[in-house]
């Protein structure tokens, strides 16, 4: 895997002998995107960031939360070098004073390991400056103006874009955040050790191999699968909690388009396999229940349709919906969709209208 | 001018407006919630959803840009609204919502979802504010006025999802926190979770007790929005309809706040001029604003010399009312029931302060609030707008335009310098620029060869930024004015809660209308105040005059 490929100070030696701008140049032309599921171009992302005058800051988003991925995990256990290397040619390149690493409270045990190779760096580039914040465990603070909040020291509550964290950010300051994975692709493209079609896959649920993989997009889903090999035959599989619920189809191709078609979302691609033997409305509880945990409170869809929904899904496994009933449910599920303030909330109940579309049989109705 | 399309229609409008401002610029309704005019847009409700582009997003935080094919209403909207409406409603009990103007849109799709209510502990141990947050429906106006507005930080979000709700830090009593009692919070609240604490029981109780005698002070500000109460047009004077309603409630004697003003006047001014005659504890900052004072002894204890130890108009006038009106009408104080209405949640508290009491009993028994006394009004039939107008009564009525603009920001400076003027002969200061409403203003004064700085400061956020630097010896005020609601008293927590600046603006022209049409102007020209120096309390600043007029503060800080 091209993750596991140790930088060496290779990849920053070669970004301190060009200039910032030759580096977003090299960077735009890796066709480098945004890992984290938003696929934003990257370089632009630095480019805009470096326009600004001042005090700016850099933050890698390590606040892996999404059930069923666990990428970054892999990368802050088995190569946090890499992390930490693209991120002192990112504070070099957009000039920021300081790189945050903000990592979620559960991968606190993945500190030690990565405090070392920070040190490790700072050693021999002591005019960096980075610190690593550990999270209290929120979901939504892997939302880029929610990290912001948290490393600020407030409850993590979305802030409302724009202004976009490039313009307005950290303490009000132009501020890059980049995921895990995204930025420990850096080092390789310094070092034209890059391939852009690679992607990582976090694969998980009923099959006997579960773990990381790196598979090309563009593949097919069920080469993937025989990869993982599943227990029984699968059913449908999940994108994480808020990627939607995908009726198995061994052909298709993973892409972010063909995936978009169905109205699933490819996101960080954490991939929950589902077989024949499972019911897809107990999980749609676990997942909206996950979700009624998670959300800040901030906005009403979030805050109090999720809680709705749950009512309706635990009648609908006791007794069955009435018609009107299915409706609300089928109500609720585009309201909070539409109307919810940041992406948590309009992500929340993708699966649900994925099932609701595609596996109707799946939620009792009363006759 | 940019152009959008807003139902079809083609719509110019100002950049950097958000499509909410267009829309009701050009009479097309919007329902909202969190959204208020004076506050940060926060987003936060959703009800304000429009169709941009065929996306859902919502009106009062996004801007208007040149292209956008807006709909405002539509089945999907309706629908979304609807549902948007009904789980907000269904997490309160709706018959204890006190006032529904805000919300009445958002009742009518009650009863949607069967409700899921909270039983959490009423706060109700501090005189001023009463918190029932089991009415929070998480607009989250509040918390902006308390973080944003006046950096006090009392409320702000508790727990997270579903728990969600506006409250102090570990859900400790606001008597427990750093909270003022100003009560902007209870002036935005839509629901009445926070409202101030009722004393129409105990004022009623009073009124039906034969052998009381309870007579009524009413605040300079209260004139110019009591009208709002019942529908009339914001800056509407009804000073003498306002007497006569309070003479319809029953009370013995109708007074006003405006002649403890020009106590507070008189003796301010002498005690300024004393202390840059002696350059001590400058700058000297006013002391008539109850929810300042708790500001200061809960944050800058180590400040509270620089506070004029003159009492605010409302103790004055109490504690005169219970000795000097006491003797000349020859009724036993013990007797004599004070009730101030006043546009202030922070007044319940002051009139509780233990030092509070130099007439031997609580100077002042009890305070409504502008909202109180409206309904009290409603609930007796008195319709306000119809009444003829009547004049205050002898002696504590009568009082200069000195005491009517108090009510503004602003309004004590110039009060003060009316006097001093008088006093001093020589002094030259820019008396229209002290009209304006702004949260931080400087004038210069010139006094004889003096050359002294003037700092008018309303909002807890602006008087914070002042007191900081007063801290640290950057602060080069001789004078401040603070007052801790935004444009004044006139802009206070106990005011109509339809209270915004523009409103507040107009407020405050009409106590200058009040003051200008006024032949005495000035606190020292009040012929009441001369007798009660020339034959009770002597001299101002005099032993007798600290007795009554004058109080002390204390360290609140935890």
């Amino acid at each position: 895997m091209q993750i596991e490929k140790k930088p060496n100070f290779k990849g920053i030696e070669n970004a301190l002998k060009i200039s910032p701008e030759a580096v977003i140049d090299k960077i735009k032309l890796s066709k480098l995107t945004g890992r984290g599921g938003a696929c934003f171009p990257t370089g632009k992302k630095w480019e805009i960031a470096s326009a600004n005058q001042g005090e700016k800051f850099f933050i890698i988003n390590a606040d892996e939360s999404e059930p069923g991925n666990f990428k970054d995990q892999y990368i802050l256990k088995n190569n946090p070098d890499l992390i930490i290397e693209g991120l002192l040619i990112g504070c070099h390149t957009v000039n920021a004073k300081k790189g945050f690493i903000y990592i979620r409270d559960e991968y606190k045990d993945l500190i030690k390991n990565l405090q070392d190779s920070v040190n490790k760096y700072i050693k021999k580039y002591p005019q960096f400056d980075i610190e690593i914040i550990l999270g209290a465990g929120a979901y939504v603070c892997g939302e880029e103006t929610a990290i912001i909040e948290s490393i600020e020291g407030f409850p993590g509550i979305p802030r409302m874009k724009p202004p976009y964290p490039g313009e307005k950010g950290f303490q009000g300051k132009p501020t890059v955040i980049n995921n895990a994975e995204t930025i420990a692709m850096i080092p390789l493209i310094m070092n034209n050790e890059f391939n852009p079609e690679l992607r990582l896959f976090s694969l998980s649920g009923n099959v006997k191999k579960p773990g990381v993989y790196e598979f090309p997009l563009g593949i097919k889903l069920k080469e993937i699968m025989e990869k993982a090999e599943p227990e029984g035959k699968i059913k449908s599989i999940f994108m994480g909690a808020s990627g939607g619920c995908l009726k198995y189809d061994p052909e298709i191709k993973v892409t972010q388009e063909a995936f978009r078609e169905k109205n699933v979302c490819l996101g960080s691609r954490g991939i929950i396999v589902i077989n024949e033997n499972q019911s897809l409305i107990r999980m749609l509880k676990y997942i909206t229940e996950f979700f009624i945990h998670e959300s800040c409170g901030k906005c009403t869809p979030c805050r109090e349709g999720n809680a709705r929904i749950l009512e309706l899904i635990e009648k609908s496994i006791e007794k069955g919906l009435t018609k009107e009933e299915h409706e609300r449910l089928n109500d609720l599920a585009n309201y909070i969709k539409e109307c919810s303030f940041c992406g948590l909330g309009m992500s929340s109940t993708t699966a649900l209208l994925n099932i609701l579309k595609e596996f109707k049989e799946e939620i009792k109705c009363l006759k | 001018m940019p152009e959008i399309k807003i139902n079809g229609k083609k719509i110019k409008f100002e950049e950097g407006k958000t499509i909410l401002d267009v829309c009701r610029k050009n009479n097309i309704k919007i329902p909202t919630l969190c959204y208020h005019p004076d506050l940060k847009a926060e987003g936060k409700c959703r009800q304000c959803i429009v169709e941009v582009n065929g996306k859902i997003m919502t009106s009062c935080n996004t801007q208007a840009k040149e292209g956008m094919n807006i709909i405002t209403e539509n089945e999907k909207i309706k629908k979304y609204r609807k549902i948007n409406a009904a789980l907000l409603m269904s997490r309160v009990k709706t018959k204890d919502i006190l006032e529904t103007e805000d919300i009445e849109e958002l009742m009518e799709h009650d009863g949607l979802f069967e409700n899921k209510l909270r039983n959490l502990p009423i706060d109700n141990k501090n005189p001023a504010i009463e918190r029932n947050i089991n009415l929070c429906i998480n607009c989250g106006k509040c918390i902006r006025k308390c973080h944003d507005v006046q950096s006090v930080d009392a409320i702000y979000p508790a727990f997270k999802g579903i728990e969600t709700i506006a409250a102090t830090p570990f859900l400790c009593p606001l008597d427990q926190t750093v909270c003022t009692y100003c009560g902007q919070c209870s002036l935005v609240c839509p629901t009445g979770a926070i409202r101030e604490k009722s004393s129409i029981r105990d004022v009623e109780k009073a009124l039906k007790d034969e052998g009381k005698h309870v007579i009524i002070q009413t605040a300079p500000s209260m004139r110019a929005s009591l009208g709002e109460e019942f529908g009339l047009k914001p800056g509407s004077l009804i000073t003498g309809k306002m007497v006569t309603a309070l003479k319809k409630l029953g009370f013995n004697r109708v007074f006003d706040t405006d002649f403890g003003a020009d106590m507070t006047t008189y003796e301010e001014a002498h005690e300024l001029m004393e202390r840059i005659e002696k350059n001590k504890n400058l700058p000297m900052t006013t002391s008539c604003c109850p929810a300042w004072i708790v500001f200061m002894e809960k944050n800058y204890p180590e400040l509270l010399n620089h506070i004029s130890t003159c009492k605010s108009p409302q103790q004055m006038f109490g504690a005169i009312a219970k000795t000097y009106y006491a003797k000349l009408h020859n009724i036993d104080p013990k007797n004599i029931v004070v009730v101030s209405a006043m546009p202030c949640t922070a007044k319940k508290f002051e009139c509780e302060r233990r030092e509070m009491r130099s007439s031997g009993f609580k100077d002042v028994d009890y305070v409504l609030t502008t909202r109180e006394l409206g309904r009290m009004l409603k609930q007796n039939n008195i319709n306000l707008p119809s009444l003829n107008d009547s004049e205050f009564d002898k002696p504590l009525g009568i009082s200069s335009g000195s005491g009517a603009i108090f009510g503004t920001t602003g309004g004590v400076t110039q009060a003060v310098l009316r006097v001093i003027e008088w006093k001093m002969k020589s002094m030259d200061v820019e008396w229209e620029e002290l009209k304006k409403v702004e949260g931080i203003r400087q004038i210069k004064l010139k006094l004889g060869d003096k050359e002294l700085l003037l700092g008018i400061i309303y909002g807890l956020g602006n008087a914070r930024k002042v007191m900081e630097d007063l801290k640290k010896g950057k602060c080069r005020y001789d004078f401040i004015e603070v007052m801790a609601c935004p444009g004044g008293c006139i802009g206070g927590g106990g005011q109509p809660k339809s209270t915004d600046m523009d409103i507040v603006k107009k407020r405050s022209l009409a106590l200058y209308r009040q003051d200008e049409k006024l032949e005495m102007r000035k606190a020292h020209e009040n012929p009441v105040l001369k007798e009660v120096y020339d034959n009770f309390l002597g001299e101002p600043l005099s032993k007798k005059a600290h007795k009554y007029l004058h109080t002390r503060y204390f360290n609140r800080k935890k």
